[in-house]
Parts: structure tokens; C-alpha cells; sequence
């Protein structure tokens, strides 16, 4: 069972398209919100005139921000809804509830909102300069977490700081530096279903919504953290969700369903954004500046690295704390490196606010960091895969978090990059000009990653019997679209010796009846939900063992649970069926024993900390899986553009549970990398309003552009893990960025640090057009 | 969503059809003539467009033709985009229509709203503005045959009680040598940077372009450079100083940037027609 390729759970009801998510179930009665959003990036709100947009045709309600409080996962600074500043394009001013979408379309555009422009703050090193204007003059009285360290008096929300070693000592020991600098603009996750919720409040005062969401628990918890609802009667569910990729963590909508039923005398209420709403209303894929330098001796050992990363947060830090967190944690990549110091930034900027996004700060710093490393390869005039071979952390070494390593908690990466070697055909050549204009080269990068979630992230399983004798398996997991849930299914068939096909998914997720899974976040689902299928399992096994044990006169230590029946272990023609046992058993006489067996199990993140504020100390995750990337590109010279050949991923995934998934996650995750590192950005005009907030203008990668995709395996187990298997869901896009910027900095002989690798910017770079606009 | 109601009509004839844009307009309301929709439903659900009516092209049977004769070819300005494709009547058509969005927007789009549309780059229209075509027009007045190069001045300057029914050029048009290439800022969907639409006629060249100014055109006065004894590099530098307005410079490209791949489109699309000739 573990390691075959499963069919999904819910194969059939995607592609016959019969599979419903959130907005797919309307019941009549619903009614109707329209987001009224700023026009502006940066503005005073002076006035909102709402009087006409009441009067119209079905209006039943319409919301502003007056009296609500801020929200924010992190630190509290963002008003459902902007009251008194807008600070970014897109920014919701007002939520008009109507009987139909289309009434409260038509009053929306009667509200008349008077905003006074203030000076926009476009970059985190504009939002660092001196005399820049505040997004936040009231940060020091925000509330926030303990471990959030905003700035007030700038727009720094939160720092976070990694000192390790000496850098005194690093840069004495080094023979070479080399030092650059990399920035990219926000951009989006372009999921299919943009996000959306419903709400509703009985008159018992249970709060009932559904959201296309990763992170239903979290919601129940903010709905009663922020507006004083008791959380035991907030019930949210969760369909099917039509990807996700961090954009559906951040819990926003949610929270505007909710205001708006309760505007409504509880009737249920629709949010739902536009294709544009959802590219700038709701948080997006954070941008970044960042400078980094790297002291080397002359064989090319690391000896010093110091990094700056400024992360454009945007207007609100919620999420975006906790990805500058976790790009700082793994600063380093995945490399040995004894004198570390790095400043992890979530700045203000009027952008639109940020969110995670699939790899959760990794890609980004990778960029920056696996950029670096090929410079200092070049300046040493060594292999770029010998120098990260050279480099590579390995059990025995700490973190830049000085968490010590072992066999378990970390992958094999010299076998990575050994793998990937020989994939790419790297000794055969790097750079080879086919013709006076084409040339081919190719990028290599390495990454790892660790989840930086709450110490305290738990998760739980349910299984419940049928009187067949099959099996309900209940989890937290959201089906983001990863197959999570069927992998759960193949972890409890391993463990039961059963088939799969007598294992029921439940698929949705309705918080009342489900055991919590923290967030459907940090490729920490198979992890976490598996230990707790695996215990819940165990708790089944051993109810099973005890009545058998009973039944069949034996000890319960002499039974074996498998293949539907409780057998003896050394004569297995002595066995109950499992399933006249999985609700009591019943004597020839008509007495019974026994009840209907439930198994429960959870699962709680081992001997995590938070980081140390001065040091960066502490323990954010339970094992890095490592990786190895390469591209090949073929460049046009005189033109600038250029084709990506192939594209290759090598994934320490120490054990596969299903193939095809796996391999899925991988590729789709390297499709989205390639897509973000070629052409995806906002882009954003002199006053910071987004110019291409549709896919008109914003075009991720199509199907027919995509490289030769080669994703392989190596396979060093985490021994505490489900068979030993490791998180791969973000993996894949790791390294893309920054191998598909190495190759074309070597095709193009010019060192590319900016992203998207539009010709444009190679073409600037090369030929010196910085001057320009856009 | 679209926030306002929009009466949909299907008439299918060209008098039905105008006579239907008259007693909307009586009515006091305002109707548009309507192809594929594409452009209007985007523009519409933005509020960026607005009608009380849309008379729907796709019924009439002269709006649907798609003729060739030993003379003369002839396009219903309702066929899509995909169906001109794959009827392949007219190359340099064919290859300028299949680089025009996506497949399943192109089974969508029709020949006159993109001719006649409000998105700028109008690229089905270069092949026509080559081969001097001959536009066919319905309105109150009745139905007109006109000179393209008389309607067609950056944009089609049709009243909006008027609209396109065909678009007709002469048959040997259709076997000339032409080159069309589409630039982009990246990949192969989306507007262009620039579109260099070319065919050679009597040994003479003649351009067309999209994407460089925020209109499409063919400007005799650039053809005229182009075609002059000179070398390739002179003649396009030449060309470059005539272009009828100021280089785009948007959120696709600057303007610089965009003189660059000018520059060498015109490279490539002149090299490859002389080199014909040759």
C-alpha cells in the first residue's frame, strides 16, 4: 500500500466536475456582499456617503470600518475594513449586503467616498529612508505577540535576528567575498477558485460559515478571539478548496461574512472576491529585497555569511511576520555555515498585504542566497555543484538556528546533488553556444525547508467503523488539491492490512465534528495528520484486541489486527471478523459486549521553541527536507529571450507513500517556481496602484510552455515520521527561481538578481537601460 | 458579474439588425452591436463599458460567410477567430488570428470585434490593411462598400448605429509572400510588444504594425523608407523616425525596450521577404 500509486479519494467527483466547493452550495435566502475597495494606495478617508446606496433597490445592509477592531495573527493592526486610512490599492472601504449579487452591485457604486492621497510608500527600502511617511503611526499601541517585535516609530513590524558564531572570526578566516543585491515586486497565487465564505448566525447565536480556506480551525478561533463570540459556537466548514498555495491561510473574508451576517440579523451572507478583487483585495506572494554576502576561503569553504533580507509585507503584517520568520530561520540554505548574522525585515509598504505563498519565505531567500553562492563559485573559479557539495550541512552540524542535526532530522543532501549531477548531465558541459545567436546553458540551486509553525500545532484523527467492517477516516486536513487525504487512507490501510477501497474519506471539514489539524499549511499534513491516523489507529486496534481477546478466550497480547479479521498471532484459523465485532458483539444468546469501536489519535510537534529575539536560538521545525534543482535554458542573444529546456528537482523525500502524488507535488510545485521566476509580478504604476490585476495582463505559465519536468527521489527516512517519509508538497519550487536566474546569468554572461526573468530585464541588465521607467 | 441588465436580441437579418439599433436608440436606450462577447463581458463586469442592449451579429448569414473565389475572399465579420484558422483561406490571416489570445478565447472572439473592439491592439485587422481590402458596412443608410484605408485610421471609424459585415480583398493577395511575427514580453499568449504584419506586392514591401503605438497602422510613409535602396540597418532606423506617434511604453514594455524588438522584428520580417526574392 505505501509507495503505490492511489487514485484519488476524489477522483471521480473532480473530473466529472461534480465535486462542490464553497460557492457551489447557495441556498435561497442567501444575501449578497459587494467589496467596495480604495482606488488609491495611500489616502485619508474624509468622508463616505452612504445614504443613496442605502435607498436602493434590496439593501439590507452596508458596512464601514468605524468601531471595529484591528485584526492580525501576529500583531493586530488591520481593520476589517479601512477606517479613516486606506493603505493600499484595493483596500476593502465597505461591504454592501443586498437581496442579489447584482443590487448590491448597483449600490456600491452609489457610495461616494472622499479620500485625501497621502505620499506612497512603494519599496521596503523607500518605507526604511529616512523621513518616510508612516503606515502605522500607532504601532507601539497595536496588540501583538510575544514573540513580535515591531518598531514603532518606523515601518518596521517585526525583526527577526539570527547571530550565530563570530563574524569576526568568519570573515578573518575568508580569502574571498562577494556581495549582491536582489528585489522582486508582490505577486499573486492565481488559485482557480478565488477565495470566498459565507456566514451565517442562528438564533441560538451559533456562528455557522464556510470558506474556501486552509485553515478552518483558525478561523473558528480568530471569530471568537476578535469579536468575543465563545468559540465552542463558531462552526466552520470546508469543502473541497480550489488551490490554495498560501493565499487561503491568512483568514479575511471570513471575517467580513461574519460582520456582514450580523449587520443582517444573522441571515446568511456571500463574500466572494472578483478574479481582480482576488489579486490585490486579498494577501498576496510577498516581495522582497535583500542583500547578501558570502566570505569564502579558496577552496571554497563558507566561512561568513551576512544577509539582509527587507520583505514587502505590504500594508498589514499579518502572515507576513511569521514568512520573514521562516525565510530567516533557514537563511543559510542548506548549508554548514559556523558565523552567521541575518536580519530578517517585515516592512511596511503600501502594497497589498502578504501572505504565505507555497515554500513560505524559501524560495525567495533561495534566490537571493543561491545567486550569491554562484557568484563566489565563479569569483573562486570552482564547480557550482562542488561548491554547494563542499558546503552542504550534513548530521552533526547546527542550523543558523543552532539546532543540532542528526540522521533523522535532516535528508541527504550531497546525495541530492550527487543525483541531480547526473540528471542535468552537469560534467558534460554548463554553456554551449549552438549557433552565433542560441546558446545553452544551465543553473543549478540546492534548498531545504523546515516548518516554522506554532510549537503547539497539534493534530487529530478520528476512525469510526461501518458494519461491513470498512472505515471512516476522519482528519483536519482541508484537500487543498495535494491528495493528503488519500495518502491519510494508504498510511491507515499500511497499518490496518487492509484494502483501500474499504477505507471512507471524509473529505470536508466541518469543525463541530472533525478533530482539529492546526492548518492545512508547511507541507505538514502527512506528518502530523499520519501520526494521528497512525495512533488513532492504534487506539482501534487495541479496542478491537481487548474484545476479541474476550470472545476468543486469549490473551490480547497473542492477537494481530489485519485484513478484516483479529486473529491469533501463531494460528491465525482462530480469528473474529472485525466486522461483527466493530459494534459489539453479540452472543448466540442475545447478550452483548462491546460497542462501536472508535479510534482517536493525535499528534502534538516535539520540543519546538520559539526564536531567541537577540539570537534567533530555538527550535522552528521537526526536520528539513532537503533538495537539489537544476534548469537548462536555451537563450537567444541578440533577442534576449529564451526557452527553459528542462528543469530538474531532487527531493530527499525519505520514503514515498504514493508515488504519482509525489511526483505531482514535485512538478506542479517546480511548474509554479518557473512561472513566479519568468513572468510573474504585479505591476505598479507611480502612485502604487496594481496595473495588472487580471489575467489579461498577469499570465502565469500555460500548459504547452512548460520544460521536460524530471523529478527524482533520494530516500533517507525521518525516523519519527509515517514510514519515515518527509514534507514534499512545497519542495518543488524551492530552488526553481534561483536555478532558472543561474542558468540564464551564465547563458546571458550577466548576473540576473532581479526577478521576473522577463527579456526585458535581461536586456536592461546587459545593454544598461536602468534609467527607464516601469 | 455584469451589474446591469442588458437586453439580448438575435436578429437574422442586416435590416433586422439595424432596424433594432433605431428603436432601442427611439427608446432611449443604448444598444451595442455584439459578436463574441469577450471584450464586452470583461469591460461590462469592470464598469468600464455600458449597454442597455446588445444586438447579437452571430445569426445574420452575411456576417457568417467565408468565401473564396477565383477573385475574391470574403470574411463574415462574425466567424470566429478558430473557424478562420482552421479554414486557412488567407495565410497571413490565418497566422495573424491563431496568435491572438488563446484557443478558447479564439473559439469565442469573432473577426469584427476584433477589428472593431475597444482593446487596441486590433491585430486581425494588419493582413487587411496590407491587401488594401474593401470593408462592408451596415447602418441606417444601407450597406456600403468602402476602402478599408477609408474607415479603418487607428481605429475603425464606424457610428455606433453602423456596423462591420465583411471584409473582402482580392484574390491575388492571397499568394503573396508575407511574414507576421508576434513579440511578447513572455510566452506565447498575451498582447504584443510589437506585431509586424509584411507581404511583398510588385517588389515592394508592405508593413503593418501593433503594439508599437497605442493603435495598429500601416503608414505609407514608413513603407516608403523600408523600400528605399539603402542598407537594412539605415532603412529601419529610417523607419523608426517615421512612426506616426511616440513609442508605447507600458506595463508590456517600455518604449525603449519595444524600439529594441522593433527593430529586430523588422530585421527578421525584412530579411525573410528579400531573401524570397532572391
Amino acid at each position: 500500500m505505501i509507495g503505490k500509486s492511489v487514485i484519488r479519494k476524489e477522483a471521480w467527483e473532480k473530473v466529472t466536475g461534480k465535486a462542490k466547493y464553497t460557492l457551489d452550495t447557495v441556498s435561497s435566502g442567501t444575501l449578497h456582499a459587494k467589496l467596495v475597495t480604495s482606488p488609491y494606495a495611500h489616502a485619508r478617508i474624509r468622508d463616505i456617503r452612504t445614504e443613496k446606496a442605502y435607498a436602493a433597490p434590496g439593501v439590507r445592509a452596508i458596512l464601514t470600518g468605524e468601531g471595529l477592531p484591528l485584526t492580525g495573527e501576529d500583531l493586530r493592526d488591520r481593520p476589517p475594513i479601512a477606517w479613516e486610512k486606506v493603505r493600499y490599492h484595493g483596500e476593502v472601504v465597505a461591504v454592501v449586503v443586498a437581496d442579489t449579487l447584482m443590487q448590491a452591485e448597483q449600490a456600491a457604486q452609489l457610495i461616494s467616498i472622499i479620500y485625501e492621497p497621502l505620499r506612497v510608500v512603494g519599496s521596503p527600502k523607500e518605507a526604511l529612508a529616512e523621513g518616510a511617511p508612516l503606515l502605522h503611526e500607532n504601532l507601539a499601541t497595536y496588540q501583538k505577540g510575544k514573540y513580535t517585535y515591531p518598531e514603532p516609530g518606523t515601518n518596521i513590524a517585526h525583526r527577526t535576528k539570527i547571530r550565530k558564531g563570530s563574524m569576526e572570526k568568519g570573515w578573518a578566516e575568508s580569502d574571498v567575498v562577494v556581495e549582491a543585491s536582489f528585489s522582486f515586486s508582490p505577486s499573486d497565487h492565481a488559485a482557480m477558485e478565488t477565495r470566498c465564505a459565507t456566514a451565517e448566525i442562528r438564533a441560538d447565536g451559533t456562528v455557522v460559515i464556510t470558506a474556501s480556506t486552509q485553515a478552518p480551525f483558525m478561523i473558528k478561533r480568530l471569530i471568537g478571539e476578535y469579536f468575543g463570540e465563545e468559540v465552542g459556537k463558531v462552526v466552520v466548514h470546508t469543502p473541497f478548496v480550489g488551490g490554495a498555495y498560501g493565499g487561503k491561510a491568512p483568514v479575511q473574508l471570513e471575517l467580513l461574512a461574519y460582520l456582514a451576517a450580523k449587520a443582517v440579523g444573522g441571515r446568511k451572507v456571500s463574500v466572494w472576491n472578483t478574479r481582480e478583487q482576488d489579486m490585490v483585495t486579498s494577501p498576496v506572494h510577498i516581495g522582497m529585497e535583500a542583500t547578501i554576502k558570502l566570505g569564502a576561503t579558496k577552496d571554497g569553504k563558507i566561512t561568513a555569511a551576512e544577509m539582509v533580507f527587507l520583505f514587502d509585507g505590504g500594508a498589514y503584517s499579518d502572515k507576513a511576520i511569521d514568512v520573514t520568520r521562516a525565510a530567516a530561520a533557514d537563511c543559510t540554505g542548506p548549508y554548514h555555515i559556523n558565523n552567521v548574522w541575518c536580519d530578517s525585515l517585515c516592512v511596511y509598504t503600501n502594497h497589498p498585504y502578504a501572505s504565505p505563498f507555497r515554500s513560505f519565505g524559501h524560495c525567495e531567500q533561495a534566490f537571493a542566497i543561491e545567486r550569491t553562492i554562484d557568484m563566489l563559485a565563479e569569483k573562486l573559479q570552482m564547480d557550482k555543484l562542488a561548491i554547494r557539495e563542499r558546503n552542504a550541512i550534513l548530521p552533526g552540524n547546527t542550523t543558523p538556528t543552532q539546532v543540532m542535526l542528526n540522521k533523522s532530522n535532516v535528508g541527504n543532501l550531497p546525495a541530492c546533488i550527487a543525483r541531480v549531477r547526473e540528471l542535468i548531465e552537469w560534467d558534460e558541459w554548463q554553456r554551449i553556444e549552438i549557433n552565433s545567436r542560441l546558446v545553452r546553458a544551465k543553473g543549478v540551486s540546492c534548498s531545504w525547508k523546515t516548518s516554522t509553525i506554532d510549537t503547539d500545532a497539534s493534530s487529530g484523527a478520528i476512525i469510526t467503523f461501518n458494519t461491513d467492517g470498512s472505515i471512516n477516516l476522519i482528519t483536519g486536513v482541508v484537500e487543498i488539491g495535494t491528495g493528503t487525504k488519500t495518502v491519510l487512507a494508504q498510511i491507515l490501510a499500511e497499518k490496518l492490512k487492509m484494502d483501500i477501497n474499504d477505507i471512507h474519506v471524509k473529505m470536508d471539514i466541518d469543525t463541530q465534528t472533525t478533530p482539529e489539524h492546526w492548518k492545512t499549511v508547511a507541507s505538514r499534513g502527512t506528518f502530523m495528520a499520519g501520526r494521528a491516523v497512525l495512533s488513532a489507529a492504534d487506539d482501534a486496534i487495541r479496542q478491537l484486541k481487548a474484545i476479541a481477546a474476550c470472545i476468543l478466550r486469549v490473551s490480547s497480547e497473542d492477537l494481530e489486527v489485519g485484513y478484516g479479521n483479529v486473529f491469533l498471532r501463531d494460528d491465525p484459523s482462530v480469528y473474529i471478523p472485525i466486522k461483527e465485532i466493530a459494534y459489539g458483539y453479540k452472543y448466540p444468546n442475545g447478550n452483548a459486549i462491546g460497542g462501536q469501536i472508535i479510534g482517536r489519535g493525535h499528534y502534538i510537534l516535539r520540543h519546538l521553541t520559539p526564536l531567541d529575539k537577540e539570537t534567533g536560538a530555538g527550535k522552528p521545525g521537526p526536520e528539513w527536507t532537503v533538495c537539489s534543482h537544476a534548469v537548462e535554458v536555451e537563450f537567444d542573444k541578440r533577442d534576449y529571450t529564451y526557452r527553459i529546456i528542462k528543469a530538474v528537482s531532487v527531493i530527499d523525500i525519505g520514503k514515498v507513500l504514493n508515488e504519482k502524488a509525489a511526483l505531482g507535488q514535485v512538478m506542479g510545485a517546480m511548474s509554479m517556481g518557473l512561472s513566479f521566476a519568468s513572468r510573474e509580478t504585479f505591476f505598479f504604476d507611480r502612485y502604487e496602484r496594481v496595473l495588472n490585476a487580471q489575467f489579461r495582463t498577469y499570465r502565469p505559465l500555460r500548459f504547452g510552455e512548460h520544460p521536460e519536468y524530471i523529478a527524482d527521489f533520494v530516500y533517507t527516512p525521518q525516523i519519527d515520521a509515517p514510514y519515515g517519509s518527509r514534507g514534499v508538497g512545497e519542495h518543488g519550487l524551492i530552488g526553481m527561481p534561483a536555478a532558472l536566474a543561474n542558468a540564464l546569468s551564465t547563458a546571458a554572461q550577466v548576473p540576473l538578481n532581479q526577478l521576473p526573468l522577463l527579456p526585458e530585464l535581461i536586456w536592461r541588465t546587459k545593454e544598461g537601460w536602468f534609467n527607464d521607467s516601469v | 458579474m455584469i451589474p446591469f441588465d442588458v437586453a439580448y436580441y438575435r436578429p437574422s437579418t442586416i435590416e433586422e439588425a439595424v432596424q433594432l439599433f433605431s428603436s432601442l436608440e427611439a427608446e432611449g436606450k443604448r444598444p451595442l452591436y455584439y459578436g463574441g462577447g469577450t471584450e464586452f463581458i470583461t469591460l461590462a463586469r469592470l464598469g468600464r463599458t455600458f449597454a442597455d442592449a446588445v444586438i447579437d451579429l452571430k445569426s445574420l448569414p452575411e456576417c457568417r460567410i467565408l468565401s473564396v473565389t477565383a477573385h475574391e475572399l470574403t470574411f463574415g465579420a462574425a466567424l470566429s477567430l478558430s473557424t478562420i484558422e482552421e479554414a486557412n483561406s488567407f495565410p497571413l490571416l490565418t497566422k495573424a488570428v491563431r496568435e491572438i489570445a488563446d484557443r478558447t478565447a479564439r473559439n469565442q472572439i469573432t473577426l469584427g470585434g476584433n477589428i472593431c473592439g475597444r482593446i487596441f491592439y486590433h491585430e486581425a485587422v494588419l493582413p487587411f490593411l496590407l491587401a488594401d481590402s474593401r470593408v462592408v458596412i451596415a447602418g441606417k443608410e444601407g450597406i456600403s462598400e468602402q476602402s478599408i484605408h477609408e474607415v479603418f485610421e487607428q481605429y475603425m471609424r464606424l457610428s455606433p448605429s453602423q456596423f462591420l459585415v465583411q471584409v473582402k480583398i482580392d484574390a491575388v493577395y492571397n499568394k503573396l509572400p508575407y511574414v507576421h511575427t508576434k513579440r511578447r514580453q513572455q510566452g506565447n499568449t498575451g498582447y504584443p510588444l510589437v506585431t509586424v504584419a509584411a507581404l511583398k506586392k510588385d517588389e515592394k514591401l508592405r508593413v503593418a504594425f501593433s503594439g508599437v503605438c497605442p493603435f495598429p497602422f500601416r503608414s505609407l510613409e514608413v513603407e516608403e523608407r523600408l523600400n528605399r535602396k539603402l542598407p537594412l540597418d539605415v532603412r529601419i532606423a529610417n523607419a523608426i523616425e517615421a512612426l506616426p506617434s511616440p513609442v508605447l511604453d507600458d506595463i508590456e514594455g517600455s518604449a525603449n525596450y519595444r524600439l529594441f524588438v522593433l527593430r529586430h522584428a523588422l530585421l527578421d520580417v525584412i530579411t525573410a521577404l528579400e531573401g524570397e526574392s532572391a
